[in-house]
């Protein structure tokens, strides 16, 4: 019987790395863009401007303490309500970037904050404006700090990613979902999934292991 | 045509201060850490200002380039109005250098890249130019060998002397100087004071936080003694050690001069 259900999987293939590449595309397109939005919004929660950073810290207040399965609902089944409609895709990369970015803003913050005083009074002492403070001083030192967990978060987003399925975008939860229906091995046809994603996941929690054992020998030797 | 440039100057009302404090007020908090701070300074003095912790006299130094904003009183340098809600941060800074205890440089960067920065990003100088700059005011406070070194290659004293090689670097009119020996170890601390002894020899408008009084005897031209937030007593070098009058400062003197 295993050996049937094997060779039925084996014929699925296709339609597995299929999924694969929308768990791909969904993910990257979210974690660049959540990057990126990361960033900016930790810089400027930086900033110390009173009515942004109770902006920004409601927000991310308000994603982290939401799951995300409520959040993609809202963005899938609430915004048309409001004349917004976007398909499953853009749905599914605008709530993992939104969620995404809350996270990442302050991971970045955080690092940001660890940063001695003196450093940003020695570049604004030299005439530095406020970004190019950010830019070329803190920024460049809160790097180090801000790898380890970012791509720990990139790790925990990918794995989130699963939960698009929800939406019916068929992402590679989903063809085990589907195929599961047809080829009734719960094990095998979710182990085939559980693989893909470790397949995915694992060079990035190799990664964040190394760097965090990098930065713990430069903090020592410092 | 002397004359004339004379006349014009002395319209202005600034030609002999290059830094004024008027009636400076500031809190931090319900600390009341300057108390109607009244002082000038011309251009090429050096003042040296001295006290016990906690008198107020790095607050001070660091209002004169806006590092601490003040709360009633003026403050003019080089003419511009510091105090001013609009005041032009990024030209005053340009104009005044300064120098922290901690050296605080850029840990990330060169030497060089350290004393760089400010002229390529603010100042818009070519990169080469700049480095060219860099290399000039790197050997002259003796450590153009280092100028491919990172911060942490570095002792202290050669750190501190890139941090006034990079305070120099924007060619300001004011060198700042907040307590800039005093987290060295012994045997470095005159490697600093020459560099600084002759910038004030050079004839720049310098302001020191120091205990050093061999470098305030040396090229001083007055020496500010702080407690409590005030100005206790201004006056020159061998006045200020001979003849001190106020209870306090003798005090101080007492203490630093012990030793």
């Amino acid at each position: 019987m295993w050996l049937f259900y094997l060779d039925s999987l084996q014929d699925a293939l296709p339609f597995f790395l299929k999924g694969l590449w929308i768990t791909i595309q969904v993910a990257g397109l979210s974690l660049v863009m959540g990057t990126g939005a990361g960033f900016l919004l930790g810089i400027l929660r930086s900033a110390r401007i009173r009515a942004l950073n109770l902006l920004l810290a409601a927000y991310v207040d308000l994603i982290r303490g939401t799951p995300f399965l409520v959040q993609i609902f809202i963005v899938f089944f609430i915004l048309p309500e409001w004349g917004i409609h976007l398909e499953a895709f853009a749905s599914a990369v605008l709530s993992l970037t939104i969620y995404g970015t809350a996270y990442i803003c302050e991971i970045v913050y955080g690092a940001i904050r660890g940063i001695p005083r003196g450093q940003i009074e020695a570049a604004a002492a030299s005439g530095l404006r406020w970004w190019q403070q950010m830019r070329y001083v803190v920024v460049p030192q809160a790097l180090r700090p801000i790898l380890p967990p970012l791509v720990g978060q990139y790790v925990l987003l990918i794995k989130d990613t699963a939960v698009v399925s929800v939406i019916g975008l068929t992402d590679v939860t989903r063809v085990g979902w589907l195929t599961v229906q047809r080829i009734p091995n719960g094990i095998l046809v979710f182990g085939l999934v559980g693989l893909l994603y470790f397949l995915i996941c694992y060079p990035l929690v190799y990664l964040s292991n190394r760097l965090e054992a990098r930065l713990k020998v430069e903090e020592s030797t410092l | 045509m002397v004359e004339n440039i004379e006349a014009i100057a002395g319209t202005d009302g600034m030609d002999s201060k290059m830094i004024q404090f008027r009636q400076v007020n500031k809190w931090f908090g319900s600390l009341h850490v300057l108390r109607d701070v009244t002082l000038e300074v011309a251009p090429s003095e050096v003042a040296v200002i001295c006290g016990p912790s906690g008198s107020g006299k790095s607050t001070l130094i660091r209002c004169i380039n806006r590092l601490e904003p003040i709360r009633s009183g003026e403050i003019f340098v080089d003419g511009m109005a510091v105090h001013e809600r609009n005041a032009d941060l990024i030209r005053l800074r340009t104009e005044v250098g300064f120098v922290f205890q901690q050296f605080n440089l850029y840990p990330h960067m060169t030497a060089l890249e350290n004393v760089t920065l400010a002229p390529i990003k603010v100042r818009r100088q070519k990169p080469a130019e700049a480095a060219a700059l860099g290399r000039d005011l790197l050997a002259k406070v003796g450590i153009a060998e280092k100028a491919g070194s990172y911060p942490a290659q570095l002792s202290g004293g050669q750190q501190q002397r890139v941090a006034i090689a990079r305070g120099l670097a924007m060619q300001p009119k004011i060198m700042l100087f907040d307590e800039p020996t005093s987290a060295l170890d012994p045997e470095m601390i005159n490697e600093v004071l020459e560099v600084m002894i002759q910038l004030a020899k050079d004839g720049m408008t310098m302001v020191v936080v120091t205990h050093e009084m061999g470098f305030a005897r040396e090229v001083g031209h007055k020496v500010i003694f702080m407690d409590e937030g005030q100005i206790v007593e201004t006056a020159p070098p061998e006045q200020f050690f001979k003849s001190a009058r106020n209870e306090r400062t003798l005090m101080f003197l007492s203490k630093i001069l012990s030793h």
